[in-house]
């Protein structure tokens, strides 16, 4: 088991140090000259510039720069944004819980739909029922995230009115930001009328999680129909048909626990791709959150934003599935690794 | 010519047969398989059957309602988008740019992947133990995210954006090449292949790879409705094609600004990605459940 957790920890540390070298190559990759592109400052005087060009030991080879570069990393002095001139720490910090949170969300949803349906497509093997939820299933999942979004936008934000059509909040209110996360942060504000606060939160949230919780919710569907095929197609199940168990009992006795014992990693791994449909949504949407953010970061080559943008994500996504991968390994050592979804 | 049965004969179709017969019971994935069909019929024929061309403006019809709604034409049948460009024309474009440059990219992704793949899977020892954990944490980073941060460094524009899907699709490919070279290598009729004196490459390319066909087409179906989500997504996004050319994400951002008072120029070319994920998935369902199927049997 040690031995395990220490491959892995090995295989993140390699992984993270091929990321954020890769992140520091980008500041030679990208047009305009290195030293602004790690640090951000491009119009300071030339004792700034020299300081700065000794804090990463341009003048010496690159692996030395590298060093130094990962020094200042975990310093936390990730550089300054070219368009808001902010330090960027604090702006990943800003927008990347908002992120988190709308994936956080729509992943709760659609394991709550989805594994259900997938329970009943499952049982009804080769039924009307499975044929439908399937049929409905492939629907969900070719219809392209940002197509479902602006169809929502049309249909219940211009038409109906029912929800506001961008951002987190209305205007009106003002959160103290303590967690970042801003349920959260208006369950532990002081303010008085936090309950119409929360409302209001909520109905900014509901289109942008349902948009972003089809697909992953027709993806869920449809794992979870697989296992649980294969988990009452087994010999375990007949036998316990045969010592006379009804299928409710099989069902709630051996059924559940079998079936959802090997996909709830797989599940778990759909969280990335939720980050990326969480991405492009953020920028219909308007949400605060670190797509939204990255992508304007483009369009106004703003390069040190993209350099530490993309390695906080890329890390985030890392991190994220190999602990679900050390996970599994360490609750269940036969298996290798996760397989990739079936579906 | 009618046969019929005199005696009990029995029917041995051969692998690829089988499939198909399995494939032909699933009458959605046929749909499917049909829709597919028209899309290529649309993308190799459309400078012929496309009423107008894409670009042309025409200031004296802009915004007009596509035919079926009260105050529509019949010249353009799919109405005018705010520049008063026809919609018909620039759907149909839009299906060869986006469809056509999906195909295109999945093929080379397709070829780099495999030929990767097959010298993983046939190498052993560190080398292909770094490699191998290398590719699995590639893996586990959507193929969005990486041409995002590959289009961040080349900037913005079609041609880079068709270098980041395929740089981001290879992947997968190798992937699944390199498993499935691993798993036949132990297998019988590669040793056979190999008592008689063939090479590394040989083995490869006569005796693995014309068994992994299948497998590579339902793969290409996967990594083509991939590629379509995100070639149109980033045109969507403003970091792919750019706008006057007629990519079909493209539209959907031009449609925006109009959404409110033509709903349609949003619809439409929405649709027509909708349709051709649709039909993909449904071919690539249909293939894989009928290989599942023909494998048990």
């Amino acid at each position: 088991m040690l031995k395990v957790i220490l491959r892995f920890a090995n295989l993140v540390v390699l992984t993270l140090l091929v990321l954020s070298f890769f992140s520091f190559l980008l500041a030679y990759m990208f047009p305009g000259e290195p030293l602004a592109n790690l640090t951000g400052v491009v119009r300071g005087n030339e004792q700034q510039l020299e300081a700065l060009g000794q804090l990463y030991h341009l003048d010496n080879n690159f692996l030395v720069q590298y060093w130094y570069y990962l020094a200042e990393l975990f310093d936390g002095n990730w550089g300054l944004s070219f368009s808001s001139g902010l330090p960027l720490a604090s702006e990943i910090a800003r927008t990347l819980p908002a992120s988190i949170e709308l994936s956080t969300y729509a992943l709760i949803l659609s394991m709550f739909i989805g594994l259900p349906l997938g329970f009943i497509a499952g049982l009804r093997h080769r039924k009307t029922t499975d044929y439908a939820l399937l049929s409905l299933s492939v629907l969900g999942y070719s219809i392209p995230v940002f197509w479902l979004a602006m169809l929502m936008i049309l249909g219940f934000c211009l038409q109906l009115g029912w929800f506001p059509l961008s951002g987190r909040l209305s205007l009106l209110y003002e959160v103290p930001r303590i967690s970042g996360f801003i349920l959260l942060d208006i369950m532990w504000s002081d303010l008085e009328n936090k309950s119409a606060i929360l409302i209001d939160a909520l109905r900014h949230l509901i289109l942008p999680t349902l948009s972003i919780a089809a697909f992953t919710t027709t993806i869920i569907l449809r794992i979870t129909r697989r296992s649980v095929i294969e988990t009452m197609n087994s010999d375990y199940i007949l036998a316990a048909l045969a010592r006379g168990l009804t299928p409710w009992q099989i069902l709630f006795r051996h059924g559940i626990k079998n079936a959802l014992m090997p996909i709830l990693p797989l599940i778990a791994l759909q969280f990335t791709t939720l980050l990326t449909n969480a991405m492009i949504v953020e920028v219909i949407f308007s949400w605060p959150g670190i797509g939204n953010w990255l992508i304007q970061a483009i369009y106004q080559r703003d390069y040190p934003a993209i350099r530490v943008g993309m390695l906080a994500v890329s890390t985030l996504v890392v991190l994220f599935t190999m602990s679900i991968d050390l996970l599994i390994r360490l609750v269940d050592p036969k298996k290798s690794k996760v397989e990739r979804v079936a579906i | 010519m009618s046969r019929f049965k005199l005696y009990q004969e029995e029917f041995h179709p051969s692998p690829l047969q089988h499939t198909w017969l399995e494939f032909k019971e699933n009458h959605l994935a046929v749909g499917g398989l049909c829709c597919f069909m028209f899309f290529l019929f649309i993308i190799l024929l459309c400078p012929i059957f496309a009423p107008f061309d894409p670009l042309m403006q025409k200031t004296d019809a802009i915004l007009i309602p596509p035919a079926w709604e009260a105050n529509g034409g019949i010249v353009n049948v799919f109405g005018t988008d705010a520049l008063g460009r026809d919609l018909l024309s620039r759907v149909m474009y839009g299906c060869r740019m986006t469809f056509g440059i999906s195909i295109i990219l999945v093929l080379v992704a397709m070829f780099v992947g495999v030929t990767l793949g097959a010298v993983a899977g046939m190498s052993r020892g560190v080398r292909s133990s770094v490699m191998n954990h290398i590719l699995d944490s590639m893996m586990a980073i959507p193929t969005l995210l990486i041409a995002i941060i590959i289009i961040a460094i080349l900037g913005t524009g079609l041609i880079n954006s068709m270098w980041a899907i395929a740089l981001a699709l290879i992947p997968q490919f190798i992937h699944q090449t390199r498993d499935f070279v691993r798993q036949e290598r132990k297998k019988e009729y590669v040793m056979a292949a190999k008592l008689d004196g063939a090479t590394p490459f040989q083995l490869v390319t006569r005796s693995i790879l014309p068994n992994m066909g299948e497998i590579l087409v339902v793969q290409g179906a996967l990594a083509l409705s991939i590629s379509i989500l995100d070639i149109s997504a980033l045109g969507f996004l403003n970091l792919g094609a750019q706008a006057p050319s007629p990519e079909l994400g493209t539209m959907l951002s031009e449609g925006i600004e109009v959404a409110y008072i033509a709903p349609w120029s949003i619809a439409l070319p929405g649709g027509a990605i909708f349709l051709m994920m649709l039909s993909i998935n449904l071919v690539g369902d249909g293939l894989r459940s009928a290989l599942r199927s023909r494998l048990i049997h």
